[in-house]
């Protein structure tokens, strides 16, 4: 004869992912660490605005470059001599603060003022995981298609800076530049919205403004 | 594929609860999921049934409870859920259904809860 009972659990799954984002944010403001988590597509030109951001001299900067497998994200970023720690998430499609937590240990906080996390390449699942970052930048490019913004609205209504990248080949691949900032403005009324090519120089230093803009007002 | 972390999530919370009240299996397990959660609910009951296997918690019926999107809009005061909107999204696009405003508090639908557990223990 066995005793049955029902027991209340009530335990949060994202509350405890949540916890250890704010614990990464306050360990990072106490070092005077501004932070930027950094989503987008694969292909999309994140690492590519990363080497922009980190060749100015605005900022002393560290990278946490988030892959599944790779380490290629993270050569490409160390060949521009700032620290860098590689994040292999392993099968996982996504940063989490536990994975951040770990990895900033392995970086000179106390010699760098802006910490960037390059997320894994996906529109979907970094949504739900908060990393401890002050900023989310979102990069989207033209080559995924005009219809992108609206098909995935929670990541761009979760991201403080709407990138709208690779402009100059819009033609090229039937795209409308503009439909996909009107798509944006739409679904996140309060999000800066850039559009640019970083291959042709166009839009970066806006880029960096906003985010000087956005380090100004935490 | 985060459902995987999300379900190992769930069985961990559930294994340290039930050991922690002596049980000798679980049998049932509630779990509520906003619909702000990217999270395909039949991918996340496969993924639980796979990290269940060999624990004490393998034989338990599972049930995932969808939780309305709340939300309150400074702009009307509407106070209520949002709704599915017209683009063909299934997840609720968060705005405000009475005004349309985006600028909304969000108050619930963004979580995974575990809620309760039904375990059996041994009677001494």
């Amino acid at each position: 004869m066995h005793k049955v009972a029902d027991i209340e659990v009530q335990h949060n799954i994202m509350a405890a992912n949540k916890k250890l984002a704010d614990k990464n944010l306050k360990k990072l403001e106490d070092k005077g660490i501004f932070s930027i988590d950094m989503v987008g597509a694969i292909g999309s030109g994140k690492t590519t605005l990363i080497e922009k951001i980190v060749d100015e001299d605005d900022f002393k900067a560290g990278v946490l470059a988030g892959d599944v497998i790779s380490k290629f994200d993270a050569d490409r970023i160390k060949n521009h001599d700032v620290p860098v720690v590689g994040v292999n998430t392993g099968r996982e499609c996504h940063l989490d603060a536990h994975l951040v937590d770990h990895s900033i240990e392995d970086l000179p906080l106390e010699d760098i003022n802006l910490l960037i996390i390059e997320n894994v390449g996906n529109l979907i699942c970094p949504v739900d995981f908060d990393l401890g970052s002050h900023l989310r930048i979102v990069v989207v490019s033209v080559t995924e298609g005009d219809d992108t913004v609206e098909k995935h609205p929670f990541i761009f209504q979760t991201s403080d800076i709407i990138i709208i990248n690779k402009i100059d080949i819009a033609d090229a691949v039937g795209a409308d530049a503009d439909k996909m900032v009107a798509d944006a403005k739409k679904i996140n009324p309060d999000a800066k919205i850039i559009k640019t090519s970083f291959k042709e120089e166009i839009g970066f230093d806006e880029v960096m403004n906003e985010i000087k803009n956005f380090q100004k007002n935490i | 594929m985060h459902e995987l972390s999300m379900a190992q999530g769930i069985v961990n919370s559930v294994i340290e609860t039930a050991e922690a009240n002596d049980a000798t299996e679980v049998n049932e397990v509630v779990i509520e999921i906003g619909k702000l959660v990217l999270i395909n609910p039949e991918q996340l009951s496969f993924m639980i049934g796979v990290l269940s296997e060999n624990t004490i918690v393998e034989k338990a019926k599972f049930e995932i409870n969808e939780i309305p999107v709340e939300i309150k809009c400074p702009e009307c005061n509407f106070h209520g859920n949002a709704e599915t909107d017209d683009l063909d999204h299934y997840a609720p696009m968060v705005e405000c259904p009475k005004c349309e405003n985006k600028r909304i508090s969000i108050l619930n639908g963004k979580d995974c809860i575990v809620k309760n557990i039904v375990i059996e223990k041994s009677d001494d």
